[in-house]
């Protein structure tokens, strides 16, 4: 399936905003990038490589040529796009249960938006409002965030070992690697396929 | 700058595809075909242009209905989004983009209304910046490092696993002699490729440092 | 009617086995193939009187019977086709076209099942619990007299499962030398005391009582809505999702490796054995008492699953790959535990085959496990997710491809990592080439009706809205 390359997700969603509502949720923005509550709980969440919002207002879609008819629109749009671990029930369950009042403030401003709680009818919301993937590239696909960030902090303690670790005298050396070993072993996962999509 | 975070660049484009009736299999199908049958593994394009962590590129056909009392409406003509997240400044991989896998590009583009192809990457640079949408909020969870530094970790973390595992329970003396052996090895492994291997529906033996 | 106030359920309408762990030592589980629907139409409209409500008992009964369907059993009975497709997708694929979910694949693959769930025939289970073999074999062979007479259904197989005795007292005792049977989930309404540790985190660091809607049809769920149920309303309510899966237990395999491993790790056999778990052979919490076990822990109930692992994310105490926290998080991802509340089970199993006390010499080839059972109002969401994302995977533990110890689908490739610290007689250790201790045999997802509902399944009178 074109939207997952191993263990990363590509979903596209677009919804449309009346346009006096636009700058609403562009100072909602403004203010997240400010504050960073929501940047906390979404790196806390840690299941999202990448994600974006994107504003195309109305008079806003790339206009090449005069052949090229001019869009007429009535509304703004939202774009959203995510590269998330995880199955599509997974990743929207855990949103609504930890973060609706984060994505409330951000879709409550497109047409029909239902709220991110219950979990079901915004589900329903979402199927309607996302469009597949054609191509998705994936340069880690065994690799979820996690064992990105894992990978890294191991990566960081094995260079700073590496400074000293063959000059120490073994006593010291043992001591060392005591304390290096404590320091990555959280980080020690396997890397590998992803469970199946459900 | 709401495109990037950290060294992290969150690049959307949305180029107008041309709409031609005169032709038999339009553009959009054409595309759509092509994309189908693309590598999606290490023999990518975008795994040569190697700072790219993911990238996608999508139709999007039409603005959605969401139903009464919203208003219906449509647009005029299909667009290709690409949406891509790499390492780097923008001009630096835009040019990778028509030097490296000029013809993979062509190739796509070339259904894209202005399209100037990537013969003279200048007027590339300024298509894709024309084309270019702003990004209202870019969230990166990892944002301070190279795609090269995060393989190479990745390659770092299952060895040094292994090597745990492997010497556990051995004295610090001659753990010490053979971690000085992994250290070497582990500088001189060639730098993992970006992408997955073809063959890794079938991961059923390990690799030692898989 | 869809009940506001969960505080009170309607205990008379909901089988026993739903609403409580009858705790007897022995079990007979007799897997039916309906023949023809009038037949088995009449089958149950005999068994009918006997199925143990959840009723509060003054004397516990000898038996109890208890009763669940296959999908391919409500086809057979001719439930109307608008009902039938209005069951969860899940539930009507059944449990061997989820095998891929599920990574039963492999040694687990339905290739290597029983014959009896290899051919998916199905359609019945009817559980028989006893305090004792006499009063088993009585209600058993009443049954199967039920059963002749009316021609309703063919007996399949009959699966006998019995506790552990140890010095000649049922215990709670699993086939690898752990107690079992701790940390079943506590929802609103239900009959017995909360227990701490069994419900929810509140705010305040309290348990509470989860919402009935995790484990009953009809009830209000922890998302604030009801779950999906199957069509008509009335069939649904007060009926709950059962599956059941047969898990032999490679006991000799477990005690070579636990042997092997535990030369090795620097705290010795028991102690792993501890790390593998989450619990002391013994039952005692590792997160209460990490260096060793303590019986005033366990049989306190105040205190035997009263823990939480806010104040060891870094596995420190009880590893952070270990199978209960794997099967059960409690507040480790964060959130106040928000993110486990829906995916609780209600696990009732119990062994089977003979038990071989440890030093004795046991072989592989011969019939001993666990029949897992779990109730749940949702299996995809539940029971399904638990064993996909955190038992055979181990991403959100932040433990990467790693699978749970005990009972994961290994294939020869899985490690276990137990954290220490840099107290040279505690350090990391890792368990690596881990070969399957559990491997599946079979089993399937059941649906448990009601009593109201089993009366119009067995008279008939299903309709779809």
């Amino acid at each position: 399936m074109t939207n997952i390359n191993g263990k990363a997700y590509a979903m596209n969603a677009i919804t449309p905003m009346k346009p006096w509502k636009t700058p609403l949720l562009r100072l909602f923005f403004f203010v997240l990038g400010a504050i960073k509550p929501l940047q906390a709980d979404l790196k806390n969440l840690s299941f999202i490589h990448f994600a974006r919002w994107v504003i195309v207002g109305r008079n806003q879609f790339p206009l090449l040529s005069d052949k090229q008819p001019r869009e007429e629109l009535r509304y703004d749009y939202l774009i959203f796009f995510s590269n998330f671990n995880g199955t599509w029930n997974q990743y929207i369950d855990a949103f609504s249960a930890v973060l609706s009042r984060g994505l409330n403030l951000i879709w409550r401003w497109s047409e029909k938006f239902p709220g991110s709680t219950p979990v079901t009818p915004f589900k329903g919301y979402i199927q309607r409002v996302q469009f597949d993937t054609d191509y998705y590239y994936n340069c880690y696909p065994k690799a979820a965030t996690n064992d990105v960030k894992a990978a890294l902090r191991v990566q960081d303690a094995l260079n700073d070992f590496a400074k000293t670790s063959q000059s120490l005298s073994p006593v010291e050396f043992e001591k060392a690697y005591l304390e290096f070993l404590a320091r990555v072993q959280p980080d020690l996962g396997s890397t590998g396929i992803a469970p199946v999509g459900t | 700058m709401a495109n990037e975070s950290g060294q992290v660049y969150g690049l959307t484009i949305l180029s107008p595809i041309i709409e031609d009736e005169r032709l038999d299999i339009d553009h959009t199908t054409q595309l759509r075909w092509y994309l189908a049958t693309l590598p999606r593994d290490d023999t990518s394009p975008f795994a040569k242009v190697s700072s790219t962590y993911l990238a996608r590129l999508v139709v999007l056909d039409d603005v959605v209905f969401v139903g009464k009392p919203a208003c219906e409406e449509h647009l005029k003509s299909r667009y290709l989004i690409f949406e891509t997240n790499f390492d780097g400044d923008l001009d630096t991989y835009l040019r990778r983009m028509a030097s490296e896998v000029g013809e993979f590009v062509d190739a796509v583009w070339k259904h894209c209304v202005g399209y100037p192809g990537v013969g003279n990457s200048d007027a590339f640079v300024a298509y894709m910046k024309k084309c270019q949408l702003k990004t209202t909020f870019f969230f990166a969870d990892v944002n301070d490092r190279t795609v090269t530094d995060t393989l190479r970790a990745l390659q770092t973390q299952s060895a040094l696993t292994h090597f745990i595992e492997r010497n556990q329970g051995k004295p610090p003396a001659e753990i010490q002699k053979l971690f000085g052996i992994f250290l070497e090895r582990l500088k001189s492994a060639p730098a993992p490729l970006p992408g997955g291997r073809a063959d890794e529906k079938s991961v059923t033996e390990g690799r030692p440092h898989d | 009617m869809i009940r506001t106030d969960n505080t009170k359920i309607d205990v008379s309408d909901i089988q026993g086995f739903a609403l409580k762990g009858y705790n007897f030592p022995h079990a007979r589980f007799l897997l039916l193939e309906l023949l023809h629907c009038k037949d088995a139409q009449s089958f149950l409209l005999k068994l009918l009187p006997d199925i143990t409500t959840g009723g509060k008992w003054d004397e516990k009964p000898l038996t109890t019977l208890n009763i669940a369907f296959t999908q391919q059993g409500l086809v057979k009975l001719e439930l109307p086709l608008a009902t039938l497709l209005s069951f969860p997708l899940e539930f009507q694929q059944g449990m061997k076209a989820r095998r891929l979910i599920l990574y039963d694949t492999g040694k687990n693959d339905p290739a290597n099942w029983d014959a009896v769930w290899r051919e998916e025939r199905v359609h019945v289970w009817l559980a028989v619990y006893a305090q004792g073999l006499p009063a088993l074999e009585d209600t058993c062979a009443r049954i199967l007299q039920i059963m002749e007479h009316t021609h309703g259904a063919k007996l399949l197989q009959a699966q006998d499962a019995c506790s552990i005795y140890l010095n000649n007292q049922p215990t709670s005792y699993e086939h690898f030398g752990y107690r079992d049977g701790f940390g079943n989930p506590d929802f609103k309404g239900a009959e017995r005391e909360c227990v701490p540790g069994q419900g929810k985190l509140a705010k305040d660091g309290s348990w509470e009582a989860l919402a009935t809607g995790e484990f009953l049809l009809g009830y209000a769920d922890e998302a604030g809505e009801l779950p999906v149920a199957p069509i008509p309303h009335l069939l649904a309510r007060n009926g709950t999702f059962m599956v059941y899966r047969k898990m032999h237990q490679n006991v000799a395999a477990f005690r070579k490796y636990l042997e092997e491993k535990g030369k090795l790790y620097s705290g010795g056999k028991e102690k792993l054995a501890s790390k593998f778990v989450g619990r002391w052979r013994d039952g005692t919490p590792v997160e209460l008492s990490p260096e060793g076990e303590d019986k005033s822990i366990v049989a306190d109930d105040n205190r035997n699953t009263n823990f939480t692992y806010g104040n060891d994310l870094g596995g420190l105490r009880c590893p952070i790959g270990a199978h209960i926290r794997r099967a059960n998080p409690r507040d480790a991802f964060g959130f106040n535990g928000q993110l486990i509340n829906r995916r609780r089970i209600m696990r009732r199993g119990l062994p089977y085959g003979q038990y071989v006390p440890d030093g004795q010499p046991v072989n592989d080839q011969d019939e001993r496990g666990i029949i897992f059972m779990a109730l749940n109002a949702s299996l995809f969401r539940q029971f399904e997710f638990v064993q996909q994302q955190w038992i055979e995977y181990g991403n959100d533990a932040h433990q990467g491809n790693d699978k749970d110890l005990l009972t994961g689908n290994h294939a020869g490739k899985s490690r276990f990592v137990v954290q220490g610290t840099v107290d040279a007689k505690n350090p990391a250790f890792i368990c690596a080439q881990l070969p399957n201790f559990v491997e599946l045999r079979g089993g399937d997802y059941f649906f448990m009706p009601s009593l109201t509902a089993l009366q119009m399944i067995a008279s008939g009178t299903v309709d779809p809205r």
